[in-house]
């Protein structure tokens, strides 16, 4: 008998209906780091918005999708999207009652993905068309990266040893897994528009940067406005470094090296991470298990 | 309010879209992730009472898309009737598929329509495969099956026994005589379990061999599936895998009316269907994702009408705006006009 592929693939997307309880969560979820606490925090800053977003701009080109496999993958990624967006929004809304209003950072995000990624009603014809192209080939970029995050988290033991608040780091897992489990859809979606490798690049030559740089202000943001903190508090390059060295962030080597993967010519996003891997955190998640 | 990068960034994408259409002309990927195969009937065994097993090539014997256990076929039937059957065969082969499909005569007409048209020499559209039900292809695992429930799981165990995984497998069914596959499964740690032995199983029955910190997969009728949920708590292991079906039916439904925008096309939405379901055989486009209620997806606005909300994701304040889902949402007889 020959060999199985060592993955499952071809994998039928579906959401889940998860729910988790902030109640309890503590400012620093990573008992005593505020900085790594913040670093993830800014996950739930820009990925609510973020998030609904993709599910506009693929809901806007879904009737343009003639591929009925690739529609059912669009369909099930959108779902999963979702709950994803709904799920952070959770925890921002569970932050004023620890003493940190998220709303003036997040009105900008809502800015970003509205006025200057939202829908462009001055635009017709082709440049409406290249602009909605445009759209997927960043969302396509965005999800290398949340790819190799949502990797980085499912093999993460140093939040373990760090005693990460059990419901964050389930959250945090699930949504990983989640991206990996559905992480050649965007890219899927991308060639079905546009296979240009001019295009793929282009694209992560500008969400990359304007990700790290609102990423950056982002945690600018939670350690000035962290009532926990002292005042004037600042994130500090030593203080990514020695929490990627306990393993408490990917490091910044490993984050070069996973985006100059994508612009190997023969890139395929199923390279990156392990679907295995992500169905059996799937199986064992406390809140995808209770989910129905 | 935005800050001085983000109106320099408006100003720079402002530009950047309009020249768009300057660098260069999009060009589309060639080819459908995935065709349709029309395949031909070339076995069909009768496996137990009511189940029989239908083997499936293409006729120019090229080879099949590749599989990995848990897999689905989407089966379009002549009638027009489509269907979902789990794959039962070897991975390994790449000449065929097969199926295996219990009779259920007060169905909804698929099964029947298998045992009777789809004989040798007979050809059958399928879609797939597709994995709804991924197996992880190492450590410990117990697999649990219940009745035709086994042709996924099969599958599983022979991989399992091949790659030297830890496992063990309960089978429950019936009786023997409405068990397929006896005589396939591999030797080692299988339970043959019928209740008219044992007595219909409890979650501690078929959970008590569960691995530590092992998986279990399961596939069988909902109500062992319950069983299986409700007691995997108190169980050794730590991972649950089993297949989500479908959406539950329509529960106390009346029919109403649905109209696409003032003044467009009404639909009637029977009692037994979701105004989603009716919504997309006029609007194959429409969004949605998981057809129960908690994803939000499917939201649209509606014009006009009361609707009887039954989801389980907008805030008072988005009903009260005139949002609803309309993959469960519907109206207590009447007209709903959307914004479609
Ligand atoms: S499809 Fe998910 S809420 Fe309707
Ligand atoms: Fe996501
Ligand atoms: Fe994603």
């Amino acid at each position: 008998m020959s060999a199985l592929p060592e993955q499952p693939d071809r994998l039928l997307l579906h959401a889940r209906d998860v729910q988790f309880d902030w109640s309890q969560l503590p400012m620093h979820w990573v008992p005593g780091e505020p900085f790594s606490t913040h670093l993830l925090n800014v996950l739930h800053l820009l990925l609510p918005e973020g998030e609904r977003w993709f599910v506009r701009t693929f809901q806007e080109a879904l009737p343009l999708i003639g591929d009925d496999r690739l529609r059912e993958d669009v369909l099930g990624f959108c779902g999963q999207e979702a709950v994803h967006a709904e799920a952070h929004d959770g925890v921002l809304r569970h932050l004023p009652s620890k003493g940190l209003d998220p709303t003036p950072f997040t009105d900008q995000v809502g800015w970003i993905f509205s006025r200057i990624l939202g829908e462009k009603r001055q635009l017709t014809g082709r440049a409406r068309h290249e602009y909605l192209v445009e759209r997927l080939a960043m969302i396509a970029a965005i999800e290398h990266v949340t790819a190799l995050l949502g990797h980085w988290v499912l093999n993460s033991p140093g939040l373990d040893r760090a005693r990460t608040d059990p419901t964050m780091l389930d959250l945090l897992r699930w949504h990983g897994a989640e991206e990996v489990e559905h992480r050649c859809v965007a890219y899927d979606v991308m060639r079905h528009f546009d296979g240009r490798y001019f295009r793929r690049v282009r694209a992560m030559l500008i969400a990359g940067p304007v990700l790290t740089i609102m990423w950056i202000k982002g945690v600018r943001f939670l350690m000035a406005n962290d009532p926990e903190l002292p005042p004037g508090s600042k994130p500090r390059w030593r203080d990514f470094r020695s929490a990627a060295k306990r393993g408490l962030c990917p490091s910044g080597g490993s984050l070069l090296r996973s985006l100059a993967r994508y612009f190997r010519p023969g890139y395929y996003p199923d390279q990156e991470g392990s679907t295995a891997q992500a169905v059996a955190y799937l199986a064992q998640s406390p809140a995808a298990r209770a989910a129905h | 309010m935005p800050d001085r990068f983000l109106r320099g960034l408006a100003v720079f994408t402002d530009v950047y879209t309009r020249s768009l259409p300057l660098l260069g002309r999009s060009r589309k990927q060639a080819g459908p992730l995935e065709r349709a195969l029309r395949l031909e009937v070339v076995d069909r065994r009768v496996e137990a009472e009511d189940v029989v097993s239908i083997q499936m090539s293409t006729s120019d014997g090229s080879a099949l898309p590749q599989w990995f256990p848990g897999s689905h076929l989407d089966l379009h039937l002549a009638s027009g009737r489509r269907r979902q059957y789990s794959l039962c065969g070897d991975p390994a082969d790449r000449d065929s598929y097969r199926i295996a499909v219990r009779r259920i005569t007060d169905g909804g007409g698929g099964s029947v329509e298998v045992h009777e048209e789809l004989t040798p020499g007979r050809h059958v559209v399928v879609r797939g495969p597709r994995n709804a039900f991924p197996f992880v292809p190492h450590g410990s695992a117990l697999f649990l099956a219940g009745g035709i429930g086994i042709t996924p799981i099969l599958p599983m165990v022979r991989a399992a026994d091949r790659l030297g995984m830890d496992w063990r497998f309960v089978y429950t069914g019936r009786s023997r005589a409405t068990m397929p596959f006896l005589d396939e499964l591999p030797a080692g740690r299988v339970l043959v379990r019928p209740d008219e032995e044992f007595g219909v199983p409890t979650a501690a029955d078929l959970l008590a061999d569960a691995p530590r910190d092992g998986a279990v997969y399961v596939c069988g009728p909902t109500p062992m599936l319950a069983t299986v949920r409700a007691g995997f708590g108190d169980c050794a292991a730590s991972a649950l895998h089993f297949e989500r079906f479908a959406p539950p039916p329509v529960v106390d439904g009346k029919p109403f009316e649905v109209q696409l925008g003032r003044g467009g096309v009404v639909l009637q939405v029977p009692a037994d269907r979701s105004a989603l379901e009716v919504i997309r055989e006029q609007l194959p486009g429409v969004a949605y994702s998981c057809r129960q209620g908690f994803c939000g997806t499917c939201r649209v606005r509606v014009l006009d009408g009361v609707v009887e909300h039954r989801d389980r994701r907008l805030t008072d304040r988005q009903r009260a705006e005139g949002e609803a889902l309309v993959c469960v949402s519907r109206a207590d007889g009447g007209r709903l006009v959307l914004d479609l």
